[in-house]
């Protein structure tokens, strides 16, 4: 029984995430739109905010869906 | 407000004509990893960088695509023009301008520098492949430039360590923080002022003491030959061939080093987890589906080799220019040939560069027939079959497997051509625009660019199968799985799933070209990625295997089961088929409609139809 939990979870979080990298930019962009306005209300998700969610705004940006890395306009950690 | 204004970064713009080193020079700047290429057009769209100084204020670098002028004639060009005017939606003009000339043709990007200039934005100009110059014997006074024009002149290598240093103590924001500068000012230059600026070129050169770089005479005869219309496309030919079957001889070691680990990480997982639904996803899911498309990493390691090695050493614009007048002739724009040519890494970053194409009809005409140049997702599935079908041993000095690999890479960019002449003849009349092309000087591919890209390439490769194509496995195991069979069920577990039930529905149509219920499953999930259908087609048959040793199985099973017609016409089939979601998608976006990426895909798909039907009937 705990190896068809297990493995209900993986395959849910395997369908969430090809939903996900295959959703069209503009529909991935409006949901993370919407999670920026909600943790902006919230302080204790600041940390999350800045190092998980724009990171992804940004690559949001980019073209099409997600399933492709050719566009990628992340820029990269600023040197000295 | 004043004080608000210089707590933010200082926002610097690279402006340059094509090919003078603005990108590796962004990458120098900011410690990005911008692809940079020795052939102009590489950069389309503005790009942005950050780097940290000393007074914490920072600078966030803008790349822009290179142009030879203000006045645009191409989308690109046009880019460069509004970020400069500060006219583009929520962006401000730049804070200082860096204009970057090539050392070596410093009459052409002067030119620019000065057009720049009239713009009454601040300016730096950064005299950048100033160890090429000097190698060449260019003269250049560099104070007396500076004083004439009136800006801070600094030389750089930008493809050096430490090349850019004195630009960058230059660019501390401190230094910029009292210079205000009123709007840029921009107007159409008119025959006067083109006149006017040429004269102002020509003192400029005088007083600065200007030599034209000396031309190698080994350089010029190697150029000679290269250009020679009959002797540079045996050449050209011979290169493209050889790539080709370096692509499967070099890369056979690897694989089967790759092939072995998966073989025994399957047989492991199979001995030491208890038998389940946990060891099933492992091994036929995971293992024999995302495993046998990471099989293929050396394949596209080895043609990505080969692809930068030519793009850092100049020859792919003689390249271009061998080709024009061909391209020509069947309606293609003569600056097509790049995006074409980037198409055969990724359709994607080629229907982008069109935007360098000034007539719509011809970028049109180049978007449609952009994912018929070979992309790099096919190998993995070219790789499969070929290994499976093709017997591995040589036809004189020559790769049987190698040669089928560069037909199929053949077949695509003739059906490509042919496309582009059915456009021309029932497409109307239109204007044939040339091909301007300025030729690189040739060098050396740069050990550090070659690896870098590399590393691009293989991080690039690597996150698809542990991202996209991993997870599309599972959800395909899952589907393969359950329904389980029903008590008493005689055929294999598959057949009864979810999959099973989806691949009996879709051989109905694919029957005709001589598909089985297996490669109709495969094709599914392989829209949203075409390298995932090797791994789908690992997973389903994964999932009637009996053994443990599930990721070195399919090319056997392949071997075994498919007859050579059936093969072939999966072959015909990838060759059309616009199995990527990702490049309609770009397609609606550079045209702005969905009534392209619909013809499209409704083209291409009846091609790769017709093309594995004919295919199956023949050989069959």
């Amino acid at each position: 029984m705990s190896q068809q939990i297990l493995v209900a979870v993986v395959v849910t979080l395997a369908a969430t995430f090809c939903v996900w990298k295959l959703m069209p930019a503009r529909r991935r962009l409006q949901i993370l739109l919407a999670l920026d306005a909600w943790s902006e209300r919230r302080p204790g998700l600041a940390g999350w905010r800045t190092r998980w969610l724009k990171p992804r705004i940004t690559r949001a940006g980019g073209i099409g869906c997600d399933g492709c890395d050719a566009h990628d306009p992340r820029s990269h950690r600023p040197p000295r | 407000m004043d004080a608000l204004v210089e707590s933010r970064p200082l926002r610097i713009a690279l402006v340059g004509v094509p090919n003078c080193g603005k990108t590796a020079l962004f990458n120098r700047l900011t410690g990005g990893r911008q692809k940079v290429a020795n052939y102009p057009g590489v950069t389309v769209e503005r790009r942005e960088g950050e780097r940290a100084t000393a007074d914490g204020r920072g600078l966030r670098v803008l790349d822009l695509p290179g142009t030879y002028s203000l006045n645009p004639t191409t989308l690109d060009e046009a880019i460069t023009r509004d970020v400069l005017l500060g006219r583009l939606a929520g962006s401000a003009a730049p804070d200082l301008v860096v204009c970057v000339v090539d050392a070596v043709h410093l009459p052409i990007g002067l030119r620019l520098a000065l057009e720049v200039k009239r713009l009454g934005l601040p300016m730096v100009l950064a005299l950048n492949r100033m160890d090429v110059a000097k190698r060449r014997g260019v003269g250049i006074d560099i104070a007396r430039l500076s004083t004439e024009l009136g800006v801070a002149v600094v030389p750089t290598v930008a493809v050096r360590r430490g090349g850019a240093d004195a630009l960058i103590e230059l660019l501390e924001p401190a230094r910029w923080s009292n210079t205000r500068s009123a709007p840029p000012v921009w107007r159409q230059t008119t025959a006067e002022d083109a006149e006017q600026m040429q004269g102002d070129l020509r003192g400029l050169l005088a007083v600065t003491g200007f030599s034209a770089p000396r031309i190698s005479p080994w350089i010029a005869r190697i150029d000679a030959l290269l250009l020679n219309p009959f002797a540079g496309l045996a050449i050209l030919l011979a290169v493209l061939f050889v790539m080709f079957q370096a692509v499967f001889s070099w890369a056979a070691a690897p694989m089967d080093w790759i092939k072995n680990g998966m073989a025994a990480l399957g047989a492991y997982t199979t001995a030491h987890l208890p038998h389940g639904p946990v060891a099933s996803l492992l091994s036929e899911g995971v293992i024999a589906g995302a495993g046998t498309v990471l099989v293929f990493l050396p394949q596209i390691v080895i043609l990505f080799f080969f692809i930068l090695a030519l793009e850092d050493s100049g020859y792919l614009p003689r390249a271009a220019y061998l080709l024009d007048r061909f391209m020509g002739s069947v309606g293609l724009s003569g600056r097509a040939f790049i995006p074409l040519l980037s198409s055969h890494a990724c359709a994607i970053p080629g229907i982008m560069a069109t935007r360098t194409i000034p007539n719509w009809r011809d970028r049109l005409t180049t978007i449609m027939i952009a994912p018929l140049m070979t992309c790099s997702a096919r190998l993995p599935v070219y790789g499969l079959l070929i290994a499976a079908l093709i017997p591995a041993r040589h036809i004189g000095p020559f790769n049987l497997q190698g040669l089928v690999i560069f037909g199929l890479y053949a077949a695509g960019i003739l059906s490509g051509l042919l496309v582009a002449l059915f456009l021309k003849q029932f497409g109307g009349k239109r204007q044939y625009s040339p091909l301007m092309l300025e030729l690189p000087d040739f060098q050396w591919p740069h050990a550090g660019n070659l690896l870098l890209g590399l590393w691009e390439r293989v991080k690039i490769f690597v996150s698809r199968v542990g991202g996209i194509i991993l997870a599309l496995m599972i959800v395909l195991w899952f589907l393969s799985t359950y329904p389980m069979p029903p008590p008493g069920a005689t055929g294999p577990a598959i057949q009864y799933s979810f999959a099973g039930k989806l691949g009996a529905l879709l051989q109905h149509v694919f029957a005709p070209i001589g598909f089985n219920w297996q490669i109709s499953i495969a094709l599914v999930p392989g829209l949203a990625a075409r390298e995932v259908a090797v791994g789908a087609l690992g997973t389903v048959y994964a999932m009637s295997a009996s053994g443990n040793d599930v990721s070195t199985q399919l090319e056997p099973v392949i071997a075994g089961s498919w007859s050579l017609a059936t093969g072939c016409s999966l072959l015909a089939w990838y060759v059309f088929a616009p199995q990527c979601l990702s490049t309609l998608a770009v397609v609606k976006r550079e045209t702005n409609s969905w009534r392209y990426p619909l013809i499209m895909a409704t083209y291409l798909f009846a091609l790769a139809y017709i093309a594995a039907f004919v295919t199956f009937r023949v050989m069959s």
